[in-house]
This record gives C-alpha cells, sequence and structure tokens, in this order.
C-alpha cells in the first residue's frame, strides 16, 4: 500500500514541475492546458485509488475482529462443552445404567363392577453395557398387586454368525403384542385373547437365542427354552425344578417388506410347545400347543411420518391341551385373536379400532367378543392421554362379569431414560 | 450333458458371462461396505472412498429426524456393513441404537472402529444449560444439524475420512487425498456461497423446529422464533398468536420448515405475508439436492430467491 502512495506522490510531483517551467510560446501554452487536464484528471484518480485504500483497509480491520469474534465464540462454546463433558466425567454416578420410570394410572368404569381409580403400574427401568460382550436391562413393575422383577434379562453383543443370545427374565418374543408391556400397548388394555390364550404378556423365565438370516431383507429366527411362557400362566410353579419335558419350547420366524417406501409388511409364525403339562390335580400330563401368526401393515409417509400414518395389525391364535381329567385323545382346541387398526390424525392425535375374539380354552365353545374404538392423545413423546369405549359380549363366564360397555381414560408419563427396543417398536 | 451339447459359441458366451459376474462380484465384495444415517454423509463418503466404497444411506433425506421409521429392512445393511457413519450428538436416538440392537454387527457399535461418529470436534451450538425435558426434547449434548454449515462440513469430512483410515489403513493415502480434494472444492463452493448470501445478512426468520442455528450463524440471518413451543412440543394456539405479533413486529421474512406438518406455517404466512419455505434439513430431500452441495447451494439460492422477492 505504501508503496503505490508513494508512486502516485513522486507522479504527482512531476506533474506539478512541468507545469511550473515557464512558459515562453503558444504551442507551448496549449501544450501547458493540456498537461494540467492531465493533472486534474489524475488527481482525481489518486483521490480514488486513496479511498479504494482506505476501504480496503477498513475492510481487512473488520474482517480481522469478525475472525477474532467467531474464534473467540468457537473457544467459548468449546469451553462450555468441555466444562459439561468433564462434569459427566467426574459424576460419581458416570457408570450408572440409564434409569426411566413410567406411570401407567387410568380412570375406569365397567358396565358390571363400578368405577375405579386404577393404579394400573409404576414401572422402573435400568439398562447399560455389561462389558464389551454383553448388556442388561430390567424392569421392576409395582401395581396393586406387589412389586415384582417383569423383566432382567443380559442379551450378547458380539457373538459371532449373525447369532444373539438372551438369558434371566424377559418377555419371550411369540407374536408381536404379547411381547410389549401394557403401557406400550396402542389401546388401553391387552386384548383379552392374549390374556385368555397367551397368558397376558409373555413373560419367561429361560434362555433365548436369535439368528438373523443373511438374506437381503429381514428374516429372521428365535428359539428359546422357559419355564413357562405368560405372566398368567399358572400351568407351572417358576419355583420348582422339574423334568425337561414340563418346560416350554418356542421356534418363532419373522419376515418384513418393503411394498414401497411407504408402504410395508411384517409376518412372523410363532410355536410354542410344552410336551408335559401337569397340573396339580393330573397326573398323566400332556402336550400343549400354542401357535400364532401375526400380520402388520404400515402405512409411514416418509415425508410426513410424524403426523400421518396408518398401521394395522392382527394375530390369530391356536391353542391345543388337555384339561384336566380329559381322555388322553380328547384334546381341546380353541381359537381366537385380534385386530386392529390405528390412523395417525396429526403428531398429537391419533385414533383407532380394535377387536378382540377371546374363547375359552376350557370351553372352547365360548367366547368373548369385544369391540374398542380409542382416541389418543399424545401431550409429547413422554405424556400420553387415552380414552377408550369397549362394549364386551361375554359368554363365557357364568357372571358375565366383563359383559357390557366399559370406559376408560388412561394416563401414562415417562420421566428419565425409556425404551423397550427393537420389538415394542 | 446339455452344456457339452451346447454349440461352441453358446458355450463360449456362457463361461464368458460367468468370469464377468464373478468379476463383478469380486469387485463389489471388496468395496468397503459403509451404512450413512442420511444421504448427505453418504455423499461425503463417497466423495472420500470414491471407488473403493459402497455406500448405502438409511434415511432418504424427506424424513424428520426426529421420525424416522424403524424399518426391519435397515437391518439387514447394517449387519453387512463394515463402516457405519452417523451424525452422532444423539441425532439418531430414536432410531438407530435399536436396530444396533438386532444387526448383529460387532464392527459398528459405539466404540469399534466401524463406528464413525461425524460430530467430533464440531464447535456444538445451543448446548442446554438446564438438562430437563421441561425444557422439551433437548439434546443434551447439542444442536445436531451442524451439516447446514459447510464450513464446519470440513471437520465431518475429516472425521470420515479419518475414521475409513481407522478400519482400513491400507487405503489411508487415498482417503487423504480424496479428503483434500474435497476440502478444496468446499472451500471454492464456500466463497461462492459467501457471496451468494450477501442479501441474507440481517434477515429475520422463524423455524420450525430448532435445526437452521448453523446456517444463521454462517450466513448472518437473525431467527427471532419456532413454531414449537420448546423442541418437539407442537405449538398452541396463543404460542402461534404470539408469533404472529412478533413476525409482523420484527419483520421477519420467511418461515422455514422441512418434515413438519405445513399446516401451521402456512396458517402463519397466510396471516402475516411471510413466505413459508419447505427446506429440508438434509440432501436427498429433493431430486435436485442429491449431492451435500447441491443440497446447500440450493437451499442458499431458494432462499435468496424467496428474500428477493418478499
Amino acid at each position: 500500500m505504501n508503496l503505490i502512495r508513494k508512486g502516485i506522490f513522486c507522479y504527482a510531483i512531476c506533474c506539478a514541475w512541468l507545469l511550473s517551467v515557464p512558459q515562453v510560446s503558444h504551442a507551448q501554452l496549449s501544450e501547458m492546458q493540456a498537461l494540467k487536464a492531465l493533472v486534474e484528471n489524475m488527481q482525481q484518480t489518486l483521490q480514488k485509488a486513496l479511498s479504494r485504500i482506505d476501504q480496503l483497509e477498513k475492510e481487512k480491520a473488520a474482517n480481522a475482529v469478525k475472525i477474532e469474534q467467531e474464534k473467540m465464540a468457537t473457544t467459548a462454546r468449546l469451553g462450555d462443552v468441555e466444562k459439561s463433558v468433564q462434569a459427566v466425567k467426574s459424576a460419581a454416578g458416570a457408570l450408572n445404567p440409564g434409569i426411566g420410570m413410567v406411570l401407567d394410572a387410568s380412570i375406569d368404569q365397567r358396565a358390571r363392577k363400578g368405577g375405579n381409580f386404577n393404579f394400573r403400574s409404576a414401572e422402573i427401568g435400568l439398562a447399560a453395557s455389561v462389558d464389551p460382550f454383553a448388556r442388561m436391562y430390567g424392569f421392576i413393575n409395582g401395581t396393586p398387586e406387589g412389586v415384582e422383577v417383569d423383566e432382567a434379562a443380559a442379551i450378547t453383543t458380539s457373538l459371532p454368525w449373525n447369532l444373539t443370545a438372551k438369558g434371566g427374565r424377559f418377555l419371550a418374543d411369540f407374536g408381536r403384542l404379547p411381547k410389549i408391556h401394557a403401557h406400550e400397548l396402542p389401546f388401553v388394555n391387552s386384548p383379552l385373547s392374549v390374556e385368555r390364550m397367551v397368558g397376558g404378556e409373555t413373560q419367561a423365565d429361560g434362555v433365548e437365542v436369535n439368528y438373523l438370516f443373511p438374506t437381503p431383507f429381514f428374516l429372521r429366527a428365535t428359539v428359546g427354552g422357559y419355564n413357562k411362557m405368560g405372566e398368567g400362566n399358572d400351568r407351572v410353579d417358576n419355583t420348582k425344578p422339574r423334568s425337561w419335558s414340563r418346560f416350554t419350547y418356542l421356534g418363532r420366524l419373522n419376515t418384513y417388506f418393503d411394498i414401497t417406501d411407504n408402504h410395508s409388511i411384517e409376518v412372523g409364525t410363532s410355536h410354542a410347545y410344552t410336551p408335559s403339562v401337569r397340573l396339580l390335580s393330573d397326573i398323566s400330563g400332556g402336550n400343549r400347543i400354542l401357535n400364532g401368526i401375526d400380520v402388520t401393515y404400515r402405512y409411514q409417509p416418509l415425508d410426513s411420518v410424524v403426523y400421518q400414518g396408518l398401521i394395522f395389525g392382527s394375530e390369530i391364535f391356536r391353542n391345543s391341551e388337555r384339561i384336566g381329567f380329559d381322555d388322553r385323545s380328547n384334546r381341546r382346541h380353541s381359537y381366537g385373536g385380534y385386530s386392529y387398526a390405528e390412523l395417525k390424525l396429526n403428531k398429537n392425535w391419533s385414533t383407532g379400532f380394535l377387536f378382540d375374539y377371546a374363547p375359552s380354552i376350557e370351553s372352547p365353545g365360548k367366547k368373548t367378543i369385544g369391540y374398542s374404538p380409542f382416541l389418543t392423545w399424545n401431550l409429547s413423546e413422554f405424556n400420553r392421554l387415552r380414552f377408550q369405549f369397549t362394549h364386551m359380549d361375554d359368554r363365557v363366564r357364568e357372571d358375565k362379569a366383563e359383559s357390557g360397555n366399559q370406559f376408560f381414560l388412561q394416563w401414562t408419563t415417562v420421566i428419565g431414560a425409556h425404551t423397550h427396543g427393537f420389538l415394542s417398536r | 450333458m446339455k452344456f457339452l451339447m451346447m454349440g461352441k459359441k453358446w458355450r463360449l458366451f456362457l463361461i464368458a458371462l460367468a468370469l464377468s459376474c464373478a468379476q463383478a462380484g469380486s469387485a463389489l465384495a471388496q468395496q468397503i461396505r459403509v451404512v450413512a444415517t442420511w444421504p448427505a454423509l453418504a455423499d461425503i463418503t463417497r466423495q472420500i472412498g470414491k471407488e473403493l466404497v459402497n455406500v448405502e444411506s438409511l434415511a432418504t433425506g424427506v424424513e424428520d429426524a426426529h421420525g424416522v421409521p424403524m424399518k426391519p429392512s435397515f437391518i439387514p445393511r447394517l449387519n453387512r456393513a463394515d463402516v457405519l457413519v452417523l451424525i452422532g450428538l444423539d441425532d439418531e436416538l430414536s432410531w438407530l441404537p435399536a436396530l444396533l440392537e438386532v444387526a448383529s454387527n460387532p464392527k459398528i457399535l459405539s466404540g469399534q472402529p466401524g463406528y464413525i461418529d461425524s460430530s467430533v470436534g464440531i464447535p456444538v451450538a445451543e448446548p442446554p444449560t438446564r438438562l430437563d425435558r421441561a425444557e422439551g426434547d433437548l439434546h443434551p449434548k447439542g444442536n445436531p444439524h451442524y451439516l447446514l454449515d459447510p464450513v464446519y462440513t470440513k471437520i465431518t469430512a475429516q472425521n470420515i475420512a479419518h475414521g475409513l483410515s481407522r478400519s482400513f489403513p491400507q487405503h489411508q493415502a487415498v482417503f487423504e487425498k480424496n479428503l483434500k480434494v474435497y476440502i478444496a472444492e468446499l472451500d471454492g463452493w464456500i466463497v461462492k456461497w459467501e457471496k451468494m448470501a450477501v442479501p441474507l445478512r440481517g434477515v429475520k426468520f422463524v423455524e420450525y423446529h430448532q435445526e437452521w442455528v448453523y446456517f444463521a450463524n454462517r450466513f448472518g440471518l437473525k431467527r427471532i422464533g419456532a413454531v414449537e413451543v420448546k423442541p418437539g412440543i407442537e405449538p398452541t394456539p396463543n404460542h402461534i398468536v404470539s408469533l404472529v405479533q412478533q413476525i409482523k413486529q420484527d419483520k421477519a421474512q420467511v418461515i422455514l420448515y422441512g418434515a413438519q406438518n405445513p399446516r401451521v406455517p402456512q396458517q402463519i404466512s397466510n396471516e402475516t405475508g411471510i413466505k413459508a419455505l419447505r427446506l429440508y434439513s438434509s440432501s436427498g430431500g429433493r431430486p435436485e439436492t442429491d449431492s451435500y452441495i447441491k443440497w446447500i447451494d440450493y437451499t442458499l439460492r431458494t432462499l435468496v430467491q424467496a428474500v428477493s422477492q418478499s
């Protein structure tokens, strides 16, 4: 910049000197005028150049300030983040598992039973990695009946050959909704068909191995062995050792296809086999076979999935076993299941309808049929209100306890870390 | 037997076909299989890995970052992957960890060489000062939408190059060379974008969800509010009324939304005259944004055009 200034200054001095030489002729006079004009022109150019130099210097200074400010802001942000990281690292509970709690409560009104403020459950969940080879999770559930370990299981994370093993108490991989916790269901109550045929949630003490097939599409197999399957299944006492023929063995195959980007279908088939069911009053025993087929269709438009969508799910169960003192050749076969559809109205609201067909295991000819429209309001991802009306036609119980109209207003809230993983999607 | 009975030409043709298939298969098998969570990351990885990598993206670019469906069809891809590239900062928290649980691929689990967190070293914006869900659906580690700042994308590209080199050190020189070329290309574009964005300096805008902070910081826009009451919490009628007043008072020029419901932005646009623009926070959301550079370029051009018309 200084060199340019000096050059321009010398040039101006030269021009001034030329103008100061005495003029002796007309030709010289006109030349002098021309030179004067030239000098004026040069002066203007010089002025413009000086202004531009000043402007550039100002811009340079401004840019330097801006860069410095950015550096300072970045350093400050990094400092904040660093402090947060240090705070987390130095906390005494840094290696504690993720902890969450779910409260599930409702106001119930049943035609035959009356009303109730129903404290359904308070579930505490814990989850963390055990080491590089396994992770562990647990759900401890408090209900009006007491507190119990709903699930507590370890799962391998690094087995070869696409294998995963799970052991402890967990929800066995049978069907779709039977292995979902009640507060995660799309409606208020677990379908009566699931309650009667599976025994509610597929809670099981045992081991399970999953195999992911190396296919271009999703195909997964599960085999498992358990004391029994079903939280409400009282055919076996969990605490008493018994012959291996009196355990329950499970096989499941589950696949999924994207029909298009927005439409998909998922199909599963489950088979639970207990070689010998021996109730206290039944010395001879006999096997029990519980089969299930589940189909789920999802419409999830990718660009609007948070506020639009439809899901249709259906499961059919078949139970076959001898009851009490039945003759060996006399088995009781019962068929039941449910279907539901849920439509997302916007990000917060959805509505749906559940049809439930629940036979009696003991008297397969008798059945209970339920019709349940429901409306869900998700105030946020962690706070949900649901209203459900259910009409039950109960032909199983003598007292028709479930018959008539029922109303439920359910409130489910979550604090802390909470996830039931892939299986409950 | 049938093969032996075929004509000589047919036999030669079938042998050549089989050989070419085997060659193609082995070339594909030699490529590094990369799964990226978002198309922008997939594109950056392709620029660095070039012919050495075969990259797939799980999301398509039109999804809401908080609403990517947990599709089982993602699982076979994750199962086969040598490397996983993700945004990090808990951006994929709602869907990716659950898929990784069943993908049976220890190579791409957190902490393993095949797990590339692109956010390492990013000067994170908006780290929460109060970790409480009363503040909405917070990102405890800060705002994860840093790809909207092309300068920070140079850090992302470095992370990807280093991550690929960690798993495949034999190709490190190629990755480093490609990284330099890509960063030089980005630098060229950044100079152009800075010039292009001059009309955006000082422009006041409203966003649906808090995802434009990095873009605004880089190009000088000023955010005056959000449609969501708090992150992840849909607007209440009162909030919309006060937002409308604020837009009028501050003379905001654009309202930005992506995969969210356009109903509220359109309603606010009708009431205030503000321009409502759907701009996705990843590449791939539109056919003309199939690469990272095209996406930032499209976003800037669209915004400049909208501001000049308003």
